[in-house]
């Protein structure tokens, strides 16, 4: 049994270098944004051993996608989910942590269970656990048992990703973690799933089949319709950003799964940019989506309240903390110049120039997954207009709002270093592309010197010949020199006396915060327009003093969540049902208990009498 | 059956005194089975390990080792003497009722327990073939002897019973050891006797505990521990 | 010399897009038998404007100071990538019409987020309106860009330029790009530019506070807007090639069929403006779900090869 013992432990190849390089850039601002989240918080012991599980949390993440052998790679996933679950409940005096906490720890033990089965049947065929025997074992496996592991991959990597029907666990733990740690979990922890799923299906399983691609490709795009829907009628900022980390990795899903499906049409050139768009939209979630949980962390500890109902004009008081999460809020919205609006539109041309490679009704299915994916871009912009419109601007709308102050430098440089990413990683498309190419070609282990898709280092083309190219610098230029234009325009015509004012208020005298626009009223037309899914109800209340005069009104809505209820509820009922019938067997009598052990003892000797 | 008597008969003859104790072992281990109130199951179990003493000492002569003589002076002065003197205290303490719960009535006790024997003698020729008629006999109630404590356990209703159930068992361990292999290492004698030992006594404590608390000592009904 | 063309189309840009507005009103007019203001009348309405002081809210931060500028840069950089004198645009090496769908919603985002900004009802309700209008536009938009992309190859906007063979999959796709620049350039039956009624405005509500040169900034950008998505409609319903000869007579008729084809859709936009009425928001996710359907066929007609 020796063979645990690898000979090689540590793997570094692009692809792992590329994600450590992920890790590195999210955890680095969140620690330094942990020094000032953490000092009023918690006492210095909580402190010290809140920073010593961030350490092995960080390594753990590190060795996960580092390492070279299953066995070491089933240790380290552990040690990570296991540290996760500590900082998840690392407030314990809330209720809600310990709850969310519990069904984290469930749903990502059984992704493990459903890894340690895939593992298994692969260490049946390699006879070891190191990667690259298994990379030689699995040329050889036959088709079915291919197919069975996969599946057993997909469920395992798939619960600690959040793939729509095993998400249930994000919108639970992301908000309960201290932010910082949300901002690692979300930004990193389930990259590494992603990490998990190129690795082992597309490295060393081998893409064969073209339905693996395609049934990705579904569920990536359920995920993301799933996630930005949900996230639209939430109005908590943590969990609004939790459903947006389902919807973003669906849209790496939908890179990833193409990169699948074109490898397995022998489509390489394809398949390598789909999987660059892929890794590019990851890298850039991972610093906007620790961005925008470090800004929600820091509107949390200003103001004492995650609720957006309760908050409101922040961009006064907070203006810092109001800039970065726009930046974040126009990275994740795809606006361009920023890095969200690269990966996105490197997706859609993933789809596009796909479809000129396909047959007939897949050219189809393509382009409306294509459709689906500017929808889903589209409702994240709305929601992110809700999300920053009415946290930040108006007038606050409680005590908590008014009395919020900027918060400390720490927390500010933490931020600051991904709002610059951000920015950068939009410019930089081109050479990051150079950078990408490599990756991809190391993760598919396909030739790629051949295989170009930047024009210069300014200039983003796709496929020579076509004619498509995207150049981000110019288009930053141009926006902020006509934006200049427009400006010295307004000066030269227009600028004569403003005069500041109340807002409009249609004769109204009283306008006050209670008139603004509240994010449920924000969501009300996705409500109704997306009804069939949500399935919400209302709740009314109406006090009246006489027929006429109605004293008060109160109005609740909620959506119903239908895989809390259709799916997850009917299983756990299921179980529990088995149990129960189960229990008969235990009245309670300690000599029915010893007649058992006789009786087994007895069919024993018998049995052994007939054998 | 009426060959296996024919058998022990038979043997009356070759091994007269070793067929006496184990028919006495037999004997008493069904007077066991049939008991209905304690101090008889103790006066029985008594019984049963003076049989089971003057067995070992036969052994010992036969095979001159000093340790089987030491066991068998343990075997006496804790299994004959003083665990059932123990015994009679405790019930005289607990002043409950000496009625030993009978879940099945003696006689068919009894049916069961012949039952038992055949199943035994059956197993014992299943292990060691028909040939050697000495060594089936001695294994078949080495087992029965176990069996019988496991009924004792399962079909009595008072914590005495069960106490007393174990120790049968462990008497019929015993009996399987010393005819098998001509007993166990030393020291792993000296170790049962010492765990028996202990045990009965702790036991014995519980069993008054529990009558303080409850009142009784009927096992059958403490049923709290449910699933 | 790139610098030269850039500059002629923004200002040729600038210059006619609020004439094109106008045009369409009058037609409207025209069409409800009524004189109505003058053609000019946006220009008039422009001048006022940028000579009138404005008026802040209290409650408005930066946000609301700097969105009149950034929705101008997006509406023109946009109107830079769009080729107008017939040779690929000056800055086809910026983007494509991918980009151009993205760069529009640079504009919407940040006019949503001034409108939230003031703290009014009526800009909450219109930013809520117009999010949702745009991300039921944006699917169809994509597939009718797919169709097209199957057709031509490339999503490059250069490419339909010059003569292409109209085939059915490009006249259903217009139609399908007609109807969406009716929904994002907020004409009836999606909006309604005329009214100030909060049942009826989406587009108007989120500029209700805006006034003086701000609001001018803002209505130029959005008579640009609307310019783009017709010269884009017009490239693909009637293909126009680079002028045949460099005589005078050939390059006036050539100019002629040039702005004519313009004409076409500004008249089809007055006519469908008269013919129905507004819908109502949630039936305006029905008539986009068509569009979507629309260009759903657009894409297999171009996979068909028709």
């Amino acid at each position: 049994m020796l063979d645990f013992l690898p000979q090689q432990l540590f793997l570094f190849d692009p692809l792992s270098l590329f994600f450590l390089f992920v890790i590195f850039i999210v955890c680095l601002p969140s620690a330094i944004y942990s020094f000032g989240y953490l000092k009023g918080e918690y006492s210095l012991g909580k402190i010290i051993l809140s920073w010593f599980l961030l350490v092995i949390f960080v390594l753990s993440m590190a060795a996960v996608v580092t390492v070279g052998n299953v066995l070491i790679f089933l240790v380290a996933w552990e040690i990570m989910s296991l540290v996760s679950y500590f900082l998840v409940v690392f407030d314990t005096t809330h209720e809600k942590s310990i709850r969310a906490g519990a069904i984290y720890i469930i749903m990502t033990h059984i992704g493990t269970a459903f890894l340690v089965a895939a593992f298994l049947v692969m260490h049946k065929y390699a006879h070891s656990f190191d990667f690259m025997a298994i990379k030689n074992a699995c040329l050889t496996m036959p088709a079915p048992t291919k197919d069975v592991v996969f599946l057993l991959l997909l469920v395992g990597f798939g619960t600690k990703a959040g793939i729509v029907p095993l998400h249930i666990w994000l919108p639970y733990a992301h908000p309960q973690a201290p932010s910082h740690i949300s901002s690692i979990m979300s930004g990193v922890m389930i990259k590494t799933a992603i990490y998990g799923i190129i690795r082992f299906v597309i490295f060393l399983l081998g893409v064969n089949s073209s339905w693996w691609g395609v049934l990705i490709l579904i569920l990536a795009v359920i995920s993301c319709l799933v996630g930005v829907i949900y996230a639209l009628m939430e109005h908590d900022i943590k969990r609004l950003l939790a459903y947006h980390s389902v919807e973003n990795i669906g849209i790496i899903l939908l890179g990833v799964g193409l990169a699948m499906f074109f490898t397995s049409l022998g489509l390489s050139y394809l398949a390598v940019f789909s999987l660059i768009a892929g890794l590019y939209h990851l890298i850039n979630h991972a610093i906007f989506k620790g961005l925008l949980f470090l800004c929600a962390g820091s509107v949390y500890k200003a103001t004492g309240t995650r609720d957006i109902e309760k908050l409101g004009g922040l961009i006064k008081t907070m203006p810092y903390t109001a800039a970065y999460f726009l930046l974040g809020a126009m990275a994740i919205s795809a606006l361009p110049p920023l890095n969200g609006f690269v990966s996105e539109w490197l997706t859609l041309q993933a789809f596009f120039l796909g479809a000129l490679n396909v047959t007939g009704g897949v050219k189809l299915f393509l382009g409306i997954c294509a459709g689906l994916l500017a929808l889903t871009s589209g409702l994240a912009a709305a929601c992110f207009v809700k999300a920053f419109g009415i946290t930040f601007l108006a007038q606050p709308r409680s005590h908590y709002a008014k009395e919020a102050k900027e918060v400390s430098l720490s927390m500010k440089a933490g931020m600051f270093l991904l709002s610059f990413l951000t920015v950068i990683f939009g410019l930089a498309a081109a050479v990051i592309m150079k950078l990408l190419v490599r990756v991809a070609g190391a993760a598919m282990g396909t030739d790629i010197s051949k295989m170009s898709f930047s024009l210069n280092n300014f200039t983003l083309s796709p496929q020579v010949g076509k004619g498509i190219y995207l150049s981000v610098p110019l288009l930053a230029l141009w926006l902020i020199v006509l934006g200049i234009a427009g400006f010295i325009l307004y000066m030269l015509l227009g600028r004569k006396k403003t005069v500041i004012y109340k807002t409009w208020d249609c004769g109204y005298y009283k306008l006050g915060p209670r008139n603004e626009y509240t994010g449920t009223a924000f969501s009300k037309p996705f409500r109704i327009a997306f009804s069939f899914f949500l399935m919400p109800y209302r709740k009314t209340e109406k006090v009246r003093e006489s027929f006429y005069h109605i004293k008060s009104f109160a109005y609740e809505t909620h959506t119903t969540f239908v895989f809390k209820k259709y799916i997850y509820e009917p299983l756990i009922a299921l179980v529990l049902k088995s149990a129960k019938f189960m229990r008969r067997i235990q009245p309670g009598s300690i000599h029915l208990y010893l007649a058992y052990i006789f009786s087994a003892l007895l069919l024993l000797i018998i049995f052994m009498h007939k054998f | 059956m009426c060959w296996g008597l024919s058998q022990v008969f038979a043997l009356f003859w070759e091994f007269s005194m070793q067929s006496i104790i184990l028919f006495g072992v037999l004997v008493s281990t069904y007077l066991m089975v049939i008991a209905k109130r304690t101090p008889a199951l103790i006066r029985s179990f008594r019984y049963q390990s003076f049989c089971l003493f003057l067995a070992t000492v036969i052994i010992a002569l036969r095979e001159h080792e000093l340790d089987l003589y030491v066991v068998a002076g343990l075997l006496f002065i804790l299994k004959v003497v003083f665990i059932p003197q123990l015994l009679y205290r405790t019930i005289k303490k607990i002043k409950a009722s000496e009625e030993l719960g009978l879940f099945i009535n003696p006689q068919l006790s009894l049916l069961w327990a012949l039952g038992f024997t055949y199943l035994s003698w059956v197993f014992a020729v299943y292990l060691i073939g028909a040939h050697d008629a000495v060594q089936v006999i001695m294994l078949a109630i080495a087992f029965f002897v176990v069996l019988a404590g496991i009924f004792l356990m399962i079909f009595r209703m008072t914590a005495l019973a069960q106490i007393i159930g174990l120790l049968v068992m462990e008497n019929g361990i015993f009996l399987l050891a010393s005819m098998v292999s001509g007993g166990m290492p030393f020291f792993v004698e000296i170790a049962i006797f010492f765990d028996v030992f202990v045990s009965v006594l702790i036991m014995g404590f519980f069993v008054y505990k529990i009558n303080k608390f409850f009142t009784h000592i009927d096992v059958n009904k403490l049923s709290r521990l449910k699933g | 010399m790139k610098i030269i063309l850039i500059l002629l189309q923004l200002i040729f840009f600038i210059v006619v897009a609020p004439f094109l507005s106008g045009l369409i009103t009058k037609i409207k007019n025209s069409l409800r038998m009524r004189k109505g203001q003058g053609v000019f009348q946006p220009y008039h309405n422009l001048i006022k404007l940028f000579s009138k002081g404005g008026v802040v809210s209290e409650t408005a931060s930066w946000i609301f100071k700097v969105t009149p500028f950034i929705v101008v840069s997006s509406t023109l950089t946009v109107a830079l990538l769009v080729p107008v004198f017939i040779l690929s645009s000056p800055l086809y090496r910026m983007g494509d019409f991918l980009a151009i769908i993205f760069i529009f919603a640079l504009g919407r985002f940040f006019l949503a987020l001034a409108a939230l900004d003031t703290g009014s009802s009526f800009g909450g309700m219109g930013s809520s309106r117009e999010m949702f209008i745009s991300s039921l536009v944006e699917p169809a938009l994509c597939l009718v860009v797919f169709s097209i992309f199957l057709q031509f190859g490339s999503t490059n906007i250069s490419v339909f330029n010059g003569m292409h063979p109209v085939s059915v999959s490009s006249m259903v796709g217009a139609i399908a790009l007609f109807l969406v620049a009716i929904a994002e350039t907020s004409r009836i039956p999606v909006d309604n530019q005329e009214t100030h009624l909060e049942l009826t405005m989406v587009h108007e509500a989120m500029v209700l506070e805006y006034s003086g040169a701000s609001l001018a900034l803002i209505e130029i950008a959005s008579y640009i807007k609307q310019m783009t998505w017709f010269f884009l409609i017009a490239q693909i319903i009637f293909p126009i090639a680079a002028p045949s000869s460099i005589n005078l007579t050939g390059l006036f008729s050539w100019s002629l069929w040039y702005f004519a084809r313009i004409l076409i859709i500004v008249i089809a936009v007055a006519l469908v403006e008269v013919s129905v009425a507004k819908m109502r928001l949630f039936r305006v996710a029905d008539f986009l779900g068509f569009v979507f359907v629309l260009g759903v066929i657009a894409s297999i007609c171009a996979i068909l090869g028709i």
